[in-house]
């Protein structure tokens, strides 16, 4: 292959459905198109306080809509989603917060697993209605993902170091500046210029823009590539 | 071909961009799909103060974005839309409201010019060129009047809210009547999905015409 990859960078937050959509296609496409996949785990929280949104669920006919548009999503995508019975308290009371400090962690100390263990965070609070808030839940997920006992532990403790704090304050950060008003994010980068993408419907103009093809959100594997 | 054509329902307002970007796509898709497309002029004015919701533009961030988001969209679609210079005054000051009652007039003396006169209409808001739709002088002076009548009115808001009860919030929407159930889909960008709930081939905003189907 002639050519560098291209980097992209997707800005997610396990507490957002259409972040595991959007995940779950370019991890798909990672080993099929020629690209450079950097996962950037971020706070949607702190996204929507710098912007002024607020979660669309809020509005009812969206949420209403929003719920709808999930259980299509699950078959067409492919992926295991289903709204928590209380989602307004998972998702605006409880929150995120020590989730992706926890990914942060990863991301720093284990990144060949931050895949896995962010998959698994989505699988407990997307799929099984399970908590994310509380260390055991937490060590649960890092576990099922394939981390040691030890090595869970270890990266529960890093959550509170500034080291880690700052991380993924700065990671926000930098999808607020590239404009975003929620989650997930796609920024790509081709030809001398970054494009940021929001949501986890702009994949077909993502491989347009990559001068990739478009399969759909559940691809055929390429022999050979992997 | 043996099965009766699905009924589709396109709920748009002129005076939204990704309702120009839905109704092109499925204009297209049309002559392909085994589809009955309806065109159904609606305000989106009404479906916001029916739903609580604001126009998207009015937070600064989901504006700038959408500038961005149309540029790409405009050749992806390849739909030549441009924002107008002065964007707030347009959308949120003048409005639709005579263009939709226009609309809502075509459809009821002269449907086969509906697709026309709404693509037309969006030509003079969302881009810099524009051609005439077909209408002569006294068709259109005709369907003009025609806007200031209660049968064109109340056909506008019965319109406007039957769209609030598919659970608007906003426009385009597209309803697909298919296996004795309705689907309600916001957004220009839930085609693909559309396509794979008909049963039928997504082949991009920019289908290659099927032959022997026009």
């Amino acid at each position: 292959m002639a050519s560098l990859p291209r980097k992209l960078e997707l800005f997610y937050d396990v507490l957002s459905p259409y972040s595991w959509l959007g995940f779950e296609v370019l991890c798909r496409y990672q080993h099929i198109w020629n690209i450079d996949l950097h996962l950037c785990p971020s706070l949607i929280g702190g996204i929507m306080k710098n912007s002024g949104n607020k979660p669309p669920a809020l509005l009812p006919q969206k949420g209403k809509y929003m719920f709808v548009d999930l259980q299509h999503l699950r078959k067409f995508y492919q992926v295991p989603i289903q709204v928590p019975k209380d989602f307004f308290s998972v998702i605006l009371e409880k929150g995120s917060l020590t989730a992706m400090r926890f990914l942060t962690a990863v991301k720093q100390e284990n990144p060949e697993m931050l895949e896995r263990v962010s998959r698994e965070l989505w699988m407990r609070v997307w799929s099984r209605d399970e908590d994310i808030t509380e260390p055991q839940s937490i060590l649960a997920a890092a576990e099922k993902a394939g981390l040691s006992k030890e090595q869970a532990k270890s990266l529960l403790e890093k959550c509170s170091t500034d080291k880690v704090k700052s991380s993924l304050r700065e990671t926000t950060e930098a999808a607020c500046n590239y404009g975003a008003f929620g989650l997930p994010i796609t920024v790509v980068h081709v030809d001398n210029k970054s494009h940021m993408l929001f949501g986890s419907d702009r994949m077909e103009l993502l491989a347009h823009l990559l001068g990739e093809q478009w399969q759909g959100p559940v691809p055929s594997p390429v022999k050979g590539k992997l």
